[in-house]
């Protein structure tokens, strides 16, 4: 099963709704509260959360810190960015190198790209495959395997 | 009695000493103070949020009575004052002698983001957003910066703000601008100035870095830990990434950040400028004011 999150919907639920921007630790926190809440819902704590990032303005690498590696280091979750543009990845990725973390990009095509510490992506696309969430493409790069 | 503090000519980071020294002496008066800046000639950005630091400091001070500010007599400073939006944060901390023009801050110009208030995060996302509107032009057409580094100049920019909203215990200012720098470079620039008069990076880092210093510990050594170090008065480990995602844009691109708070100012110095990276024993000058230099991409160094 994939949990899917719309960043841009818990931003506009923030005291900072008006603006488009994920911007600020304390920002990033109450997003990062919305989304934990979502996740509780689901039964499996392994499965695989599809966040979107449309419509998102900037992100700060506070906020890249509060979200994404928080999600990550404090829970055992496959995380897919999705919605990504190169400017979030600019703060993203050093955050998640930095932490020795790692989290997956799909792209608009459904291709998977892995992000952050090498060490941790190698392993992040080994299990996935192991656990047949996501697969070689016959164009040689890898998808997930569910919807 | 008043005592009176000159505000430099030229006033930017290079005279702000000078502007510290004589208001630490002056705040040592206990006398109300009279800030001149009637013979100015141009100020910098960080000059225009150093000036309201130090207009906060002496208010408070002073307990709570307002220090006297003589307005730039020169047409041209006092209009780019006025369109810079000193004034409409200015008017709340100083009594202001001079005729200051009616003139609503620019809107569009080569003030990318007035002097604008930063006390809360809604400041930090309302600075954000009017940077992106305002200046994602400038900064591609003008600096020639690829569009991917307009996004990392917002991000340094909520970075250095969020600072203040942090760390400083009180509210400051920031100002962004746009201009040829011929002093250093021959090129275009965009400066970033944010200052606050707070706690400073010393009172902030004192709980968990002094020991680690012992006797080393001082302005200079906390200014060291938190920029160079990445070091963050909160233990969670992912704090400290600001400073840290902030140097490593400006490494990108070639610019340069300086810090000062207390008695001490820390850079990190690009090869086309020739500032020193650390100096102490500085007058000192409540909270911290950093000043961050991004300049047009492409063109041979002087």
């Amino acid at each position: 099963m994939i949990q899917h999150i719309d960043v841009h919907a818990a931003l506009q639920e923030s005291g900072s709704g008006v603006f488009a921007d994920l911007v600020t630790r304390p920002t990033g926190r109450f997003v990062r509260a919305y989304i934990e809440r979502a996740l509780a819902s689901v039964p499996d704590a392994l499965a695989v959360t599809r966040i979107d990032f449309t419509g998102v303005g900037c992100i700060d690498y506070s906020c890249a810190d509060e979200i994404v590696a928080k999600l990550l280091r404090d829970r055992p979750a496959v995380l897919v960015l999705t919605g990504i543009s190169d400017g979030h990845l600019e703060a993203i990725e050093p955050v998640l190198a930095g932490h020795g973390l790692a989290a997956l990009i799909e792209r608009r095509d459904g291709t998977l790209d892995v992000l952050g510490a090498a060490e941790a992506a190698a392993a992040l696309l080994d299990e996935l495959i192991a656990r047949r969430l996501a697969a070689r493409t016959p164009g040689g790069t890898f998808a997930l395997t569910l919807a | 009695m008043t005592r009176l503090v000159e505000v430099p000519a030229q006033f930017d980071d290079r005279s702000f000493d000078q502007f510290a020294g004589a208001c630490a002496e002056a705040l040592q008066s206990g006398e109300r103070l009279l800030f001149d800046a009637h013979a100015a000639e141009w100020a910098s950005p960080y000059g225009l949020v150093g000036l309201l630091v130090a207009g906060q400091a002496a208010r408070g001070a002073g307990g709570g009575e307002r220090p006297l500010l003589t307005a730039p007599t020169h047409g041209d400073v006092l209009s780019y004052w006025t369109r810079a939006g000193f004034f409409r944060e200015a008017a709340e901390l100083f009594e202001i002698h001079g005729k200051v023009p009616k003139v609503k801050p620019a809107e569009e110009s080569d003030v990318l983001l007035p002097v604008t208030a930063v006390r809360a995060v809604e400041d930090v996302h309302a600075v954000v957003s009017n940077i992106q509107q305002r200046a994602s032009a400038i900064l591609a057409s003008e600096l020639r910066l690829d569009p991917k580094a307009t996004m990392g100049f917002a991000m340094a920019l909520s970075e250095a703000c969020q600072n203040i909203v942090e760390h400083a215990g009180t509210g400051g200012w920031v100002a962004v601008q746009a201009y040829h720098w011929r002093r250093k470079l021959a090129r275009r620039v965009v400066v970033i100035a944010v200052a606050d008069a707070g706690v400073g990076f010393r009172h902030s880092l004192e709980p968990t870095q002094s020991k680690r210093f012992g006797e080393r510990w001082g302005d200079a050594a906390a200014l060291e830990a938190a920029l160079i170090q990445g070091v963050s008065r909160f233990r969670d480990p992912g704090r400290g990434q600001g400073l840290a995602g902030i140097r490593r844009y400006l490494v990108r691109w070639d610019g340069k950040i300086a810090i000062r708070s207390g008695t001490a100012r820390i850079a990190i110095v690009p090869p086309w400028d020739d500032d020193v990276p650390l100096k102490d024993g500085l007058p000192a000058f409540p909270g911290a004011q950093v000043l961050i230099i991004i300049p047009e991409q492409g063109s041979s160094h002087r």
